[in-house]
């Protein structure tokens, strides 16, 4: 009796762990609903890769290519990117209620704003939320919304900035610095 | 002239076929094509089996080749879309605060 109370416990346990781990994981992975964008955009990028296909597609990048290393050493510790990119001809597609959608999900106190650019020149708003949890960086969240353009780009997982730096020089992204610990 | 026309009668009357006639007939006619059929049914048998397995693991390699390839790029494509993105970003910041 006793053996089989403990096996059930320990898979009541395991399968707790399992829902804690998914839902943590889906607090940092947003719902993109900007289907309706696609349509009205004249040319727009949809990419979602989850773990397994993160991991599919590293066994395809080239070691050898600066690149393609950068990346691979990247995706390493990534669960996830989703990017919908959304580029138009005319001014005022997207409204305020396509950029609401997207920052009402990321609430405090795991998600804060870390960079906030408003451009008076290009009428551009820019926005860099950071998803922290116990110390580390686990979700990264891009929002660039122009006139005529509509970027959201989600990085789901454990985004170092040692990663982030090991991007510098490499498709044009210059290096981070980083504050050294004391 | 009688004869000769007897002699033609003679030879060119109807004669009946023995009864086992047909029966011989069939029995050479399958032999023969069972001789023809027996390599061509035979030998391809598993010839085609492992061809079709081939087919199907070439067919699935192939495929699954061709998905990690579009996984690749989308990887790149996102990569690099994150990083122009982050790249302007800090560009924006060095020019409030040089």
């Amino acid at each position: 009796m006793k053996t089989a109370r403990r096996s059930a416990l320990t898979v009541v346990r395991t399968w707790a762990l399992a829902c804690a781990i998914a839902a943590a994981l889906c607090a940092q992975q947003l719902k993109l609903n900007l289907e309706h964008l696609a349509a009205k955009a004249s040319d727009s990028v949809d990419i979602s890769l989850n773990n397994s296909m993160l991991q599919f597609a590293g066994k395809f990048l080239d070691g050898k290519d600066p690149d393609e290393a950068a990346v691979k050493k990247l995706i390493a510790g990534i669960d996830g990117i989703y990017i919908r990119n959304f580029e138009f001809k005319q001014e005022g597609v997207w409204s305020q209620a396509d950029l609401d959608q997207v920052r009402n999900q990321m609430k405090a106190p795991d998600w804060s704003r870390i960079v906030g650019i408003k451009s008076a020149e290009d009428g551009e708003n820019t926005e860099v939320h950071v998803c922290n949890q116990a110390g580390k960086v686990t979700g990264v969240v891009i929002l660039v919304s122009g006139p005529k353009a509509f970027t959201v780009a989600n990085i789901v997982g454990n985004v170092s900035l040692d990663s982030l730096a090991d991007l510098g020089g490499h498709f044009g992204l210059p290096k981070l610095e980083q504050k050294k610990k004391k | 002239m009688d004869w000769l026309e007897d002699e033609l009668q003679q030879a060119l009357r109807r004669q009946e076929p023995s009864p086992d006639f047909e029966a011989r007939v069939t029995s050479t006619v399958s032999r023969q094509v069972n001789a023809a059929m027996r390599p061509v049914l035979l030998m391809p048998r598993w010839l085609a089996t492992a061809a079709a397995v081939l087919a199907i693991a070439g067919a699935g390699a192939g495929y699954r080749y061709h998905q990690g390839h579009v996984a690749k790029e989308q990887v790149m494509l996102a990569m690099r879309l994150a990083g122009s993105r982050l790249n302007r970003i800090q560009m924006q910041m060095k020019a409030v605060r040089p």
